[in-house]
């Protein structure tokens, strides 16, 4: 009855946005959002430190006390600071989830973008700043989450922290997780942790399509493929050649197709993915994840290269360089190979598999280090997973919720590595045209506030808010 | 002389049958001393590109030609404003025939670095020791030089009568150096042919052998060399992040054109020279290999003689156009898929064969047409080899024939390249003359230590005198 009653509610305010009453809270979540999307966080010019200050400050306006918020500097980077903030629960057993989101966001030139970057401007029913959704969406909706529930007087049964962090985009000078990592673990001790890299997909139609619950990243790993040579003068080539050899290699490895890996997330993905997607590619996708030797299959999911590369292990030559004159034979010529690997394969198999594809070209290959240590992804199944879905049911009512692995990377892997399960929650549905990292980035003020609410439930939820 | 790639398998040729008359280590004639004067004044004027004067060393030999009698007007001191330690110099001995046509003597005057601190001697102070003269360019290309200006000199103070004019040009630029360089020769070809223009010229870039008992193997003709030119190979890609790879791939491509060019062999070619040089050559090896060389000459296209006589890269080189790369390039980022990736294709060229002709080939093999070659850097002209004409080298093996009795002489031509490019391109044909032997270790040409024989240097100073004196006297060929 709840769960009609709710997802008819839920309904009702999705079809009629443009009447809907301001949301509870809308307003001061308005102001916390725009204050922190002018807040330049860029590497070149911008402040984190200050960014997490004022979020600070808004917590403590909110009734935190200053215990519970600390605003972080690392050693000699005082622009490179963030803030976590702790809101404790009143039953230990049940632990500490994390709510992570990045404060910094890639450069933006005003010159080259329509209007100013860091003045958050709303226009035709979309927010446009730089970090308007890379990642300031989801930094204002955590904080504005933890503000909402300590100025309500809820009382958490789990510990809420509540990190907001610098570096995940450049990471030139610091990646404050990493730092936190290595420096002060405790700080950061958490049973799960809630990121980006989930979000949601809008069809061209402008209603939802699918939200995506991400559970683990691969993992990036780079080999080096070297070959040498005696060379000599160019007037006279040797039968054996540094360049040629190595050319062989990269032939060999280009054409190295690594086995099809399945874990419960992917399976889970291509289960979803399958259902929704019409035609040949949807049934191929269901086949194989039935058989994932069905090589048909595979060659039909495979050709477009998002699903070939969540399918497997990758490895793809990235940069070659060679020879040390125009007019001598090469002593030395190597290859940077770039491998993304399916969590459960180890540097080591990835590493006998590509030496095996090489063959008998006179070449070496040899991990880069820093060797990852081997993620394996977060549990799909249990709660978090449950929860997210469940709730969504009620937000989204009819819309799938897809589990992915991210081919790329989030600061997630750092987390993942030390112990700490991380996800990227659903809820932010994008259409295609944020333009993240780009010109103008944007995001629909309709679909934030959405996801607002969705994610503000979420947080409810997990952390047993009544 | 940029390189000094002759077939070193000769090395191994029968040698011990060869005998060569030992010239007399001691009792120095006068005209020797007076030619180690000019020959020590030269090492010792540093013309490295670096530090150096060629305009001084051309100042120097100006001076001592005008002291053997050359008037004002027979010699030309040379040089461009912007390379002013780069000068060079051009003289000339009238002949007596107003219809007759000169030989040209080309030297450059020039030398490779060298740093005091890396050799056991000063490198520019000419040091005599154990029968060898120390110095940089002792050998490359000073000993030319020095025999070139003193038989001017000899020839002039004895007021000789010649038929043919002879002209002498002096240069710098020849070795290159780390910045913008000055080839004279280059430079007078294109600017004042006049002044240098011959019936032909001698040169270096022939390579007598010595074996390690100091044994002379045989004797070298230079008719013609191999032309340089560097192509650019390159594919592109729209790239992408390296964590979804495409189908397609810069880095891929390149590497599968780069395979298919490394496994292609260019045609067997052959010229008057190196048919010559092959057919000589296959009577001192002798057994399957000579057998196979014969065969070759007979026949270009006989496969299996080529795989026999290739076996050996010089001669490899030496049958047909090479190239080959040398230098790879590719991607910006190790986590991007790569937008460019592109390599240097070093090709020395048959004497002869058109660039096009060469491109042509590259991309046949490279086998995809989305890949690029193009020809970069100097456009090398490509003139076909100087011909192999009984005055040139008819009287060359005559009088080696008294001089180094029972030295087989050899024409060739060579995988690497000398001024004489430039000559051959300009209608001037250009032989590296003979006369001139290496020892096994290369006597420190380019490297540490230079040294060259001195009964070796005074033997091809009397080898060149009668030489040039006879090609000056010689009448016309039909």
């Amino acid at each position: 009855m709840r769960h009609i009653l709710v997802a008819a509610v839920a309904a009702a305010s999705l079809a009629i946005p443009v009447l809907a009453a301001e949301r509870p809270g809308e307003a001061a979540f308005r102001t916390l959002y725009k204050e922190l999307v002018e807040t330049n966080t860029t590497h070149s010019t911008g402040d984190c430190t200050l960014a997490a200050t004022r979020m600070a400050a808004r917590l403590k306006a909110a009734g935190f006390a200053d215990s519970d918020l600390n605003v972080f500097v690392p050693e000699n980077l005082p622009l490179d600071g963030g803030l976590i903030a702790t809101f404790a629960g009143s039953d230990p057993k049940l632990g500490t989830m994390m709510l992570l989101a990045h404060l910094d966001v890639v450069e933006a030139k005003r010159e080259d973008w329509t209007r100013d970057p860091f003045t958050l401007i709303e226009e035709d029913g979309w927010f446009y700043a730089r970090g308007a959704a890379d990642d300031k969406s989801q930094a204002a909706i955590w904080t504005d989450a933890l503000a909402r529930l300590k100025a309500a007087g809820a009382k958490p049964k789990r510990t809420i922290k509540l990190l907001l962090s610098c570096g995940e985009e450049s990471g030139a000078r610091i990646n404050n997780v990493r730092w936190l990592i290595d420096k002060h673990p405790d700080w950061i001790k958490a049973d799960f942790a809630l990121n980006e890299g989930g979000g949601g997909s809008l069809k061209p139609d402008g209603t939802p399509l699918a939200l995506v619950f991400q559970a683990g990243e691969k993992v990036s790993q780079n080999f080096k493929v070297e070959a040498i040579n005696p060379g000599g003068h160019s007037s006279v080539p040797r039968p054996d050649n540094a360049i040629y050899a190595l050319s062989t290699a990269m032939n060999r490895i280009g054409g190295y197709e690594f086995p099809i890996r399945m874990s419960e997330i992917t399976r889970a993905s291509f289960t979803a993915l399958g259902k929704m997607t019409p035609g040949p590619m949807g049934d191929a996708m269901l086949k194989l994840v039935a058989d994932p030797t069905d090589k048909a299959a595979d060659a039909i999911v495979s050709k477009d290269p998002r699903f070939h590369s969540l399918l497997r292990t990758t490895c793809v030559a990235t940069q070659i360089e060679g020879g040390h004159a125009i007019n001598a034979l090469p002593q030395r010529a190597f290859a940077n190979i770039n491998c993304r690997m399916f969590p459960t394969d180890t540097p080591a198999d990835v590493g006998a598999q590509l030496k095996a594809a090489i063959g008998d070209a006179p070449v070496s290959i040899v991990a880069v280090p820093p060797v990852n240590p081997v993620n394996a992804p977060p549990p799909l199944a249990g709660q978090v997973y449950e929860k997210a879905a469940a709730l969504a049911k009620q937000h989204f009512p009819g819309v799938p919720i897809i589990p992915s692995m991210s081919t790329g990377a989030t600061d997630a892997r750092f987390l993942i590595a030390a112990g700490i399960p991380t996800y990227g929650v659903p809820g932010l549905l994008s259409d295609g045209s944020t333009n993240a990292h780009g010109l103008n980035e944007r995001i629909s003020v309709k679909w934030l506030l959405t996801g607002r609410d969705y994610l503000f439930d979420l947080v409810k939820a997990y952390a047993g808010v009544k | 002389m940029k390189a000094f790639l002759l077939a070193a398998a000769l090395l191994a040729a029968p040698a011990a049958t060869l005998s060569i008359a030992a010239p007399a280590a001691a009792g120095e004639r006068p005209d020797q001393a007076s030619f180690k004067a000019l020959y020590k004044e030269l090492i010792e004027t540093n013309t490295a590109f670096s530090n150096g004067s060629c305009t001084l060393a051309s100042e120097r030999m100006a001076a001592r030609l005008k002291a053997a009698g050359f008037k004002d007007g027979d010699i030309r001191l040379f040089s461009v404003p912007s390379h002013p330690r780069e000068g060079g110099l051009v003289a000339i001995l009238p002949g007596t025939d107003p219809k007759a046509r000169a030989i040209l003597l080309l030297s450059h005057l020039d030398v490779v670095e060298a740093k005091r601190a890396d050799w056991t001697r000063d490198p520019f102070v000419m040091v005599e020791e154990d029968g060898y003269f120390y110095g940089r360019g002792a050998s490359d290309d000073k000993a030319h030089a020095a025999i070139f200006t003193d038989t001017m000199v000899r020839l002039k103070a004895a007021a000789t009568k010649l038929r043919r004019p002879l002209k002498l040009a002096l240069t710098c630029g020849e070795e290159g150096g780390n910045g913008d360089v000055f080839n004279g020769a280059e430079w007078l070809v294109k600017e004042h042919k006049d002044w240098i223009d011959a019936e032909f010229a001698l040169n270096e870039g022939s390579v007598g052998i010595r074996n390690k008992d100091g044994k002379p193997v045989s004797l070298g003709m230079q008719a013609g060399e191999k032309v340089y030119q560097d192509f650019r190979i390159e594919a592109t890609n729209p790239g992408g992040h390296s964590s979804r790879p495409r189908p397609d791939n810069a880095v891929y491509a390149l590497a599968a054109a780069l395979v298919r060019i490394g496994n292609y062999e260019f045609p067997v070619q052959f010229s008057d020279t190196t048919r010559a040089y092959f057919t000589q050559t296959a009577a001192l090896t002798g057994g399957d290999a000579g057998a196979a060389m014969l065969r070759l000459v007979a026949n270009p296209q006989d496969s299996e003689a080529n795989a026999i006589v290739s076996r050996d890269p010089t001669y490899h080189s030496m049958l047909r156009t090479t190239c080959v790369a040398t230098m790879l390039d590719g991607g910006h980022a190790p986590n991007a898929l790569a937008q460019r990736a592109g390599a240097n294709i070093n090709c020395r060229m048959f004497p002869g064969d058109p660039i096009e002709n060469v491109r042509t080939q590259l991309v046949a093999a490279a086998g995809d047409p989305a890949i690029t070659i193009v020809p970069t850097g100097e456009i090398s002209p490509t003139p076909p080899p100087p011909p192999l004409t009984p005055l040139v080298y008819g009287t060359a093996k005559k009088l080696a024939e008294k001089h180094f009795p029972g030295v087989p002489m050899l024409p060739a031509m060579t995988t690497g390249a000398t001024d004489g490019r430039f000559l051959n391109a300009g209608g001037i044909p250009t032989y590296g003359v003979p006369g001139r032997f290496s020892d096994p270790d290369g006597n420190g040409v380019h490297g540490l230590n230079e040294r060259k024989s001195v009964a070796g240097l005074y033997a091809e100073r009397d080898y060149l005198f009668d030489l040039i004196t006879a090609y000056a006297n010689a009448k016309d060929a039909k």
